[in-house]
């Protein structure tokens, strides 16, 4: 296939712009005629998925909810068009992705307890001048056009330690590897990212229409897709979820069965770490380095993410309940990998609050003063079918361990833990690499809310922002 | 043997529904009314029942055609589908069911062309052994063990797991005294009813994502 039109893409929808500020702007349209001249005035300020010669101090990307869709008054056949997860929304979803107990919709942040949110508007930036520029636009804007009313404004920066931005996470985790590659998608992909081609070797690009609409899927078919075809063709949809994390809680835990691990020591503290997630808190992969960290892995771009399961199928080096595994299980399955070419996302993470002290430090340990800082991570992930692939993931893998032949067992940071639940961590009888059950597993993240969300190409702004939307 | 996987054997039943344009409700939606109360869990006629370890059943009212050119295909009726994977062959597991649930067998084939009642053994058997076909290809998750031994062993499985879980770290001395104490406990225990551990899961499936 050729390349794609970029120019048509939302920048956001292709690749991370791997900018450390953000600021996430959260909408409610007004009067569908404002609203539509509001968005035509944004139209020259979107970032498209062009290739940059000069990174631009920021950027600027628009998602709605089918909420948003039908306070432009689109066309009703064009509104029930949508694939069903996306009308009905994420809060409708909590029952199907587990977002249960804490995690339920009831106990989310007020901006998510009503239905007003209907524009994602988000500004990346070099720095908070540049985000402070165009978030000034934008008031203007919205001045001037009475197209919508700021509901709210959720800010995220690239956490820094010792004066340089890092990919760190609150957890200690180097986080952004592995994004898929999908077929006309410019990007530096490397082996590992896409999929196992068929000789169970090499590393394929993913089908485009994983990610995009209007193009065919791993299973060579095209995506549901609005009708007309047109509004949604080089759009995707994306799942925006705001998860608090409680980084007093996890850092107890880890210390507390650390002890019970090894030798009981710093290392057997990170080998523990990276037992939970698949990679040590650097980036290195322990799949490819089980007993140490090395930065040379994590550095080289043909082995950060090029790895197998294959040669460890009972989890003795990678457990088998690891995050990374489970997310993104490559071969773990068999058949050279063909079961999980159409679960797979695309993500834009953001941490979001304060860092906390380091771990080696008093207030680093105060689990109550850690866990009451709002601090966390604004999940993002880009699918063509938010029911096929992100709750699929969320549900079966995330929350459920069935397919990776662990029962019941689940994600232990991110799932919803309930009385009983486990955490086994396969060992190889070694002295230091031994078998581990963690028990009376608490909550480390919690959901504070979100939504689902359709990233239109440019050509279906523009027919949004002219009321060119015509079912017939 | 294209009924048979391993030890365990796919039975597949396809039965007429009686066509009576005078019944109310009709005897289809007197089968879906009946099947929608049935108990899940340990009450579920097939837990009480031995020897099943999955059974499915379906109220089939006709084939929609789908594709080009057109060429319409109905059934001759509306059937009761039937399918189960479950231990012994086909007249050793329906004697089971008849000696364990008549009445839940008679509520349901009752409505069936022909089901001549679970009273008479030989003529029921007779009855299911024509209305069976061919499973040919199915899917078995464990194709080698009876009911029975599945069970015990998720049982050996969750008591291993939690005796594990209670005793990390232990000195060798009480770690082998409790796992000799242990053992012998689990030796000695029958394996659980069928069923009775389900793991109640809130999740709710989401239709096509599954």
């Amino acid at each position: 296939m050729s390349k794609l039109n970029a120019s048509d893409i939302q920048g956001f929808s292709l690749r991370g712009y791997n900018m450390p500020y953000s600021r996430y702007c959260f909408l409610e349209f007004n009067a569908p005629e404002d609203a539509r001249a509001l968005l035509l005035a944004l139209l020259p300020s979107v970032t498209t998925g062009q290739l940059w010669d000069e990174k631009p101090q920021s950027t600027l990307n628009l998602a709605f909810t089918h909420r948003g869709l039908a306070a432009l008054h689109l066309p009703l056949a064009t509104l029930i068009s949508f694939p069903v997860e996306f009308q009905l929304g994420m809060k409708a979803r909590a029952a199907v992705l587990g977002d249960t107990g804490a995690n339920a919709p009831e106990h989310w942040d007020s901006l998510w307890a009503t239905d007003n949110v209907h524009v994602w508007l988000a500004i990346h930036g070099l720095s908070l001048d540049a985000i402070g520029k165009q978030f000034h636009a934008l008031e203007a804007l919205l001045q001037s056009t009475g197209g919508a009313r700021l509901l709210e404004s959720q800010e995220a920066c690239a956490l820094c330690i010792g004066g340089e931005f890092n990919l760190k996470e609150h957890f200690g985790y180097t986080d952004g590897f592995g994004n898929p590659d999908y077929l006309g998608i410019c990007r530096s992909a490397q082996p590992g990212q896409g999929k196992l081609g068929a000789d169970g070797k090499t590393w394929e690009p993913l089908a485009t229409g994983e990610l995009l609409l209007g193009y065919a899927d791993e299973a060579g078919e095209r995506p549901v897709c609005p009708v007309p075809h047109l509004l949604g063709v080089n759009g995707t949809f994306m799942v925006y979820r705001k998860i608090r994390q409680r980084v007093g809680t996890f850092r107890q835990f880890l210390n507390h069965w650390a002890s019970r691990y090894g030798a009981g020591d710093d290392f057997a503290k990170e080998k523990l770490a990276s037992k939970f997630i698949g990679r040590w808190r650097d980036g290195t992969p322990i799949e490819l380095s089980p007993d140490r960290m090395d930065q040379n892995i994590v550095q080289d771009p043909n082995r950060s993410t090029n790895f197998l399961y294959r040669d460890d199928p009972e989890g003795t080096r990678c457990p088998l309940g690891a995050h990374i595994r489970r997310v993104n299980p490559r071969d773990a399955f068999g058949f050279e990998g063909r079961l999980i070419h159409r679960r797979r996302i695309s993500r834009r993470g953001a941490p979001y609050g304060p860092a906390a002290p380091p771990e080696d430090t008093p207030e680093g340990q105060d689990t109550e003063a850690l866990d009451a800082i709002d601090r966390g991570i604004l999940f993002m992930a880009l699918n063509a079918s938010l029911a096929r692939q992100f709750e699929f993931v969320q549900q079966q893998w995330i929350s459920y361990g069935n397919d990776a032949r662990i029962g019941n067992e689940k994600d232990l940071l991110l799932a919803h833990h309930e009385r009983g639940d486990r955490y086994g961590i396969q060992g190889d009888g070694s002295p230091s690499n031994p078998p581990l059950f963690c028990t009376g597993l608490p909550n480390f993240t919690e959901l504070r809310g979100g939504d689902y969300f359709f990233i239109p190409s440019i050509t279906a702004l523009e027919m949004l922002g002219r009321n060119l939307v015509d079912p017939r | 043997m294209a009924n048979q996987s391993g030890s365990v054997y796919g039975l597949t039943l396809l039965c007429p529904i009686i066509d009576d344009e005078r019944a109310i409700p009709s005897h289809d939606l007197q089968i879906r009314y009946h099947l929608s109360k049935l108990p899940l869990g340990p009450d579920s006629p097939f837990a009480v029942a031995p020897g099943t370890h999955l059974a499915r059943l379906v109220v089939l009212d006709d084939v929609i055609y789908v594709g080009m050119p057109t060429c319409e295909e109905h059934l001759h009726s509306k059937y009761l589908v039937f399918e189960c994977n479950c231990d012994g062959d086909r007249d050793s597991y329906l004697t089971g069911l008849v000696q364990h649930i008549p009445n839940q067998l008679d509520a349901i084939w009752s409505h069936c062309t022909g089901y001549p009642g679970s009273k008479d053994l030989p003529a029921f058997l007779d009855y299911m052994k024509k209305c069976q076909l061919d499973t040919t290809f199915f899917f078995a998750p464990v194709n080698d063990k009876s009911v029975n031994q599945t069970l015990s062993a998720l049982q050996t499985q969750r008591a291993v797991a939690a005796f594990i879980a209670t005793h990390q770290g232990c000195t060798d001395t009480h770690l082998q005294q409790d796992f000799k104490v242990f053992m012998d406990r689990l030796q000695k225990a029958p394996p659980p009813p069928p069923a009775a551990h389900c793991f109640a899961r809130a999740m709710k499936t989401g239709g096509r994502n599954e």
